[in-house]
């Protein structure tokens, strides 16, 4: 069998095409002058930076609007009242386990199973899944990623990555999972790496924002802002130490087209329901595990062991041992429960960062492991380090301007 | 009879595959979608065929993980028919992974998808002749409407290797 | 005239005349050889990539890439 190299094949490819082809006039046609226009650093920077506050917007107030306007009455009034009348002995351990604190009006205090577990997952995060889905979506099935990705090209070049890592960036606000498995489309072992532990560490998913955006929402832009940061800052520095390469970009920047509503509404329900499949039970285990733990006073133990580090290392109550356990299984369980933990707002804002940045989630975790456990070893050196300095510094930032 | 869908990112396998097999995996336009392989079933006369989703790939040498799956997956599958995925309106750049995967001794059958891009951009192709200078079955297709897809899996069964050496003489008729 | 693709300005076209022989292949994996024909659609500042239409279609370049193909402007 004849193998050709390259330049052969090529010859032979302008043969054919001679042969066969014919290029007409082509006319430049309005999605073309759209579609310039959004890869153009003028016009194309104020429209992508109009394009994710949209994003934003319509995330915040679409979750807001289902959470606050319906899942919360329907929970705390109904549901939980309901539940604390007719599940039998109040002073009972299934009692705990289920319904949780007998003396809560409403369910992110109780944190039984049926209250706070139901709630969290399908009162705060089923809509703030939807709505991140829904937009993600479009962007996905518009055309407009490849773009954003020139735009953002010469930023992540800083940090060791190039343009196209916005795509697992852009899917881990999603999920943390499918964004571990998107990284194969980066060329190199230690783009990969980079982009795999910051956004293990930093980002955070669907679900825990619709649950920040309930329990901290006067403070939640500075939470995001802090990860932020610490994305940029962290990938410079692995950026710095890692050796290896960074290619440079190249990609396709394919014509705009319109998003079919049948395409998607078909990838929102396979995205929401199999989210469903592998959150829910693990909020529900999480609410179990928790509840056991505390029951047997294992919290209160690690609390107490691990205060001097809580609350003189990161100036957080000992209690919130209890949520960086649940964090391991979920986030947004962690966050719903610092919820319930008295603390300040500083605190408060210091805590929700640890549950962010301490631990990938499980499933998250799983991925990792199925990319390479050379990697996922070296992520977690980077995470410890991370954990101690970073969430330290947040402390020295409340005690520098007086608030801790 | 096991059908593999080869090409570019971006070109439309995903939603072929989605047709063909009633299978729903993602499908997005931009490069570099689908990162792992999905296996799904049709049927064909009463036959069970197999057909195989893979990530886009630009040449048989990938350059990433992803590549690294559609090629590995391809050498797995020396049985398979390889449907090459073309996008009409980028089909010199779509001919060199054919020549490549032909070279490899593969049967192979085309199918020139996104037709209604290259018709919007004035891009005229003269299948016949293309089919008769490479010597595999060519349609053209619209995997969005579903145009195509048919004949696509009629005159996919039973094609065989060809030789470049006669492409190189056909090509001079 | 000889000049890279970093080079050129908006909206200009040019003919590709050679292309560093590392990168031949893999930019010819998105519609880039010698002897095409190339338009400039838009260049980052920064070091940034630059897009340029090939065939009809837009391809983006990072700058490392763009410096590497010596195009000639006729
Ligand atoms: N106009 C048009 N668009 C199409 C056609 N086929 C697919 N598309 C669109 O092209 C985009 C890419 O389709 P996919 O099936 O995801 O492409 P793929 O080849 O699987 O891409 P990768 O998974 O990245 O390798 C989607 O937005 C489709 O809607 C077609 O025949 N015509
Ligand atoms: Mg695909």
């Amino acid at each position: 069998m004849t193998k050709l190299d390259v330049d052969e094949r090529w010859d032979l490819i302008d043969k054919i095409s001679k042969k066969t082809v014919t290029f007409g006039e082509y006319k430049h046609t309005l999605k073309d002058a759209i579609g310039e226009l959004t890869v153009k650093p003028l016009t194309g920077i104020p429209i992508a930076i109009a394009v994710l506050y949209g994003f934003w917007s319509f995330f915040s107030s679409f979750a807001g609007f289902f959470t606050d306007g319906f899942f919360v009455k329907l929970f705390d009034e109904h549901w939980l009242l309901w539940l604390q009348e007719i599940f039998p002995g109040k002073e009972s351990w299934l009692y705990y386990i289920f319904v949780g604190d007998p003396s809560a009006t409403n369910c992110f205090e109780a944190f039984g199973v049926l209250t706070s577990g139901f709630f969290v997952a399908i009162g705060v995060v089923l809509p703030a899944i939807v709505a991140f889905y829904l937009i993600l979506t479009l962007l996905e099935d518009s055309g407009y990623l490849p773009r954003l990705a020139v735009l953002i090209d010469t930023i992540l070049h800083r940090i060791g990555l190039h343009g196209y890592a916005i795509v697992p960036t852009i899917l881990s606000l999603g999920c943390n999972v499918p964004a571990v498995a998107a990284t194969r489309v980066l060329e190199t072992r230690k783009e990969r790496f980079i982009m795999m532990t910051i956004l293990a560490i930093f980002i955070p998913c669907g679900a825990q924002l619709g649950i920040m955006k309930e329990v901290i929402p006067d403070t939640m832009g500075f939470v995001i802002f802090y990860l932020f940061m610490g994305y940029l800052i962290f990938g410079f520095i692995l950026n710095k130490i890692i050796p290896g390469k960074t290619p440079e970009m190249l990609i396709d920047v394919p014509p705009y087209q319109m998003p079919t509503a049948q395409n998607v509404g078909r990838k929102l329900w396979m995205r929401t329901s199999s989210f469903f499949k592998v959150a829910l039970p693990f909020v529900l285990l999480g609410c179990v595990i928790v509840n056991v733990l505390y029951l047997t006073g294992f919290i209160a133990w690690m609390g107490d062991i691990l205060s001097p580090l809580f609350i003189g290392w990161f100036g957080v109550p000992s209690e919130t041992a209890g949520p960086l356990i649940a964090a391991f299984l979920r986030k947004d369980l962690a966050v719903a429960q610092l919820s319930a933990i008295e603390m300040t707002r500083y605190q408060m804002i210091s805590a929700v960062v640890l549950v962010s940045i301490y631990f990938p989630c499980v499933a998250t975790f799983a991925m990792m492991l199925r990319e390479g456990w050379k990697e996922l070893l070296g992520s977690i050196a980077v995470l410890a380090m991370v954990v101690t300095l970073y969430g330290g510094l947040l402390h020295l930032i409340w005690i520098l301007l007086g608030v801790a | 009879m096991k059908i593999l869908l080869m090409g570019h990112p971006n070109v439309g396998k995903s939603v072929l595959f989605n047709r063909l097999t009633g299978a729903n995996v993602i499908e997005s336009n931009y490069p570099g979608t689908t990162i792992d392989y999905t296996k799904g079933y049709m049927r064909v006369g009463g036959e069970e065929v197999e057909v195989i989703d893979v990530p886009g790939t630009f040449s048989l040498d990938p350059k990433d993980k992803a590549e690294e799956v559609a090629v590995k997956m391809l050498h797995e599958s020396r049985d398979a028919t390889v449907i090459c995925v073309i996008d009409a309106s980028k089909i010199e750049r779509g001919l060199y992974l054919v020549l490549e995967i032909v070279e490899e001794g593969y049967s192979v059958a085309i199918a020139l998808n996104m037709w209604d891009v290259a018709e919007d951009k004035n891009i005229k192709i003269d299948v016949v002749n293309l089919e008769r200078i490479l010597g595999v079955p060519v349609v053209s297709t619209t995997a969005i409407s579903g145009e195509g897809i048919k004949e696509l899996v009629s005159r996919s069964r039973g094609t065989a290797p060809v030789e470049v050496d006669d492409i190189f003489e056909r090509v001079e008729d | 005239m000889e000049k890279k693709i970093s080079e050129m300005n908006y909206n200009e076209e040019a003919i590709v005349k050679s292309i560093d022989e590392d990168l031949k292949l893999k930019v010819a994996g998105m519609g880039i050889r010698v002897g095409k024909n190339l338009k400039m659609i838009t260049k980052h500042p920064m070091k940034g990539p630059v897009v340029v239409s090939v065939d009809g279609a837009n391809t983006s370049l990072g700058l490392g890439v763009a410096d590497k193909i010596i195009v000639e402007i006729e």
